[in-house]
């Protein structure tokens, strides 16, 4: 055990080619699909929050059962789609990192679209009717509410990041976590555990719980801004 | 300038009832009446923010309306960069902010600003700006006696130098007695008296108005 921890520690120093790999996988592939959830779904969340109409709460009823999907159910459609006989299968997309990124927009979509929904839905009215009482134009309501949202999506970036990060169930079917093309943090610690080789597992382990620590660091000081 | 009538109902209860109205151009109109009696939603109406019974326009288009709610609400930025969103006046910024005695706090983060100091700041944005109709939710509710003062002197002051109607919700029937031309008493969603102060504040011909008058002490 011991041992297991000194050879993990290791590897770390002495960046392991392969390790390396792994982190690159990862970073490529949660940094890209947090990002675009993130473009994606602020918007749709800073309008749900801010705007009446028919049908909203239907809207925000599917999504919340969404932020809800387990993972492996979100891989297995995608595996369906693209596997040889789905509607996909020639885009050969299965078994790389971009289906992985894929699998985990939808997953995370949700996630960002609920969290800035819920922070708009408390200002979005206050904000509108002090813009309106001013006189100022709807684009400029936009962009003061789009100001007042700012630390609420820097917060939700990370929280985005940070479900992607430590995600298995659907980048393990998808992604196949193949050696040196698409195995992740995650995926591999499971290889490297099955297969006894725990100290790359626990290197992987002690960089992910770093990467969440810092991250929850992050998060928690962006909500301190956020409560004033 | 006219006013339409209107109406507005909530969850099938009619709130407000407004009867058509006529006010005039650099005068000062006291709302009062009991809580949940409609003056906020009578304010929201007219600035536009809910839309009436009757989904038509209650004012002429071309008339401008400024209106400040019943909660203020500081922008994430800092004191002086909330009174600029009204304008871009320089100097008539500086003017406010000495007037409302907000100076000192120019560059604080409008966040962390006091409730009164809030309302202050809330108040001096929305002055910064000259509309046809101004309509001032209870502004002083949060301030104290002598920002309350200085407030009315201003909200004088300006109304006199812009000509400007201002319709000034209020729970304090003193402050409508210093300030106002005018008085609406509003009793359960209607207008139960309207006219010349002088008239609703001191001899009023409603039994409602008349018993309002009482609890308020006199
Ligand atoms: N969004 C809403 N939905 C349902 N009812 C509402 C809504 N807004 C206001 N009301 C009701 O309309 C009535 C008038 O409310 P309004 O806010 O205009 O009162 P107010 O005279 O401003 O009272 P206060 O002195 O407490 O500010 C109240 O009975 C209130 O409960
Ligand atoms: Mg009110």
């Amino acid at each position: 055990m011991q041992s297991a921890l000194a050879k993990a520690v290791a590897l770390i120093l002495s960046a392991d080619a392969e390790l390396c790999n792994i982190l690159s996988v990862t970073a490529k592939m949660s940094i890209s699909s947090s990002l675009i959830a993130l473009i994606l779904g602020v918007p749709i969340g800073i309008w749900l929050g801010s705007s009446r109409f028919r049908g909203q709460s239907i809207l925000l009823i599917i999504n919340r059962t969404l932020m809800g999907m387990p993972p492996v159910v979100c891989g297995l459609i995608f595996y369906m789609l693209f596997s040889g006989v789905g509607p996909f299968g020639k885009w050969k997309w299965l078994f790389s990192v971009r289906i992985m990124i894929l699998a985990q927009v939808v997953l995370i979509l949700p996630i960002v679209v609920g969290n800035m929904e819920t922070y708009v839905t408390g200002i979005a009215q206050t904000v509108k009717e002090t813009a309106k009482g001013l006189g100022l134009s709807g684009w400029k309501t936009f962009f003061l509410l789009m100001n007042e949202c700012v630390y609420q999506i820097c917060s939700t970036y990370l929280l985005a990041f940070a479900r992607s990060i430590a995600e298995v169930g659907a980048v393990s079917m998808v992604g196949g976590a193949i050696a040196w093309k698409t195995n992740v943090m995650t995926t591999a610690i499971m290889q490297y555990t099955n297969r006894g080789n725990f100290s790359l597992g626990i290197a992987l382990g002690l960089i992910l719980m770093t990467i969440s620590l810092v991250v929850n660091i992050l998060i928690s000081v962006m909500q301190r801004r956020i409560n004033r | 300038m006219k006013i339409n009538a209107f109406s507005k109902t909530y969850e099938g209860r009619k709130v407000l009832d407004m009867p058509e109205m006529e006010l005039t151009s650099g005068k000062i109109y006291a709302v009062i009446g009991a809580n949940g009696s409609g003056k906020s939603t009578l304010a929201k109406c007219l600035a536009g923010i809910l839309t009436t019974d009757q989904k038509q326009q209650i004012l002429s288009p071309d008339i401008s309306v400024g209106y400040m709610p019943q909660k203020s609400y500081a922008f994430r930025m800092n004191v002086e960069k909330n009174i600029f969103l009204g304008s871009k006046d320089l100097i008539r910024a500086k003017k406010l902010m000495k007037d409302l005695q907000i100076e000192h706090l120019a560059k604080k983060s409008a966040a962390k600003l006091s409730g009164g100091e809030t309302a202050r700041m809330a108040l001096g944005r929305v002055l910064m700006k000259t509309f046809d109709l101004l309509i001032l939710d209870e502004p002083t509710a949060a301030m104290d006696m002598e920002t309350t003062s200085l407030t009315e002197n201003l909200l004088m002051e300006y109304c006199r130098e812009t000509g400007c109607v201002l319709l000034l919700v209020t729970h304090s029937l003193q402050q409508a007695r210093r300030v106002a031309d005018e008085v609406f008493f509003y009793y359960k969603g209607k207008l139960v008296e309207s006219g010349k102060k002088e008239h609703v504040l001191y001899s009023p011909e409603m039994e409602e108005t008349q018993k309002f008058l009482k609890f308020y002490g006199e």
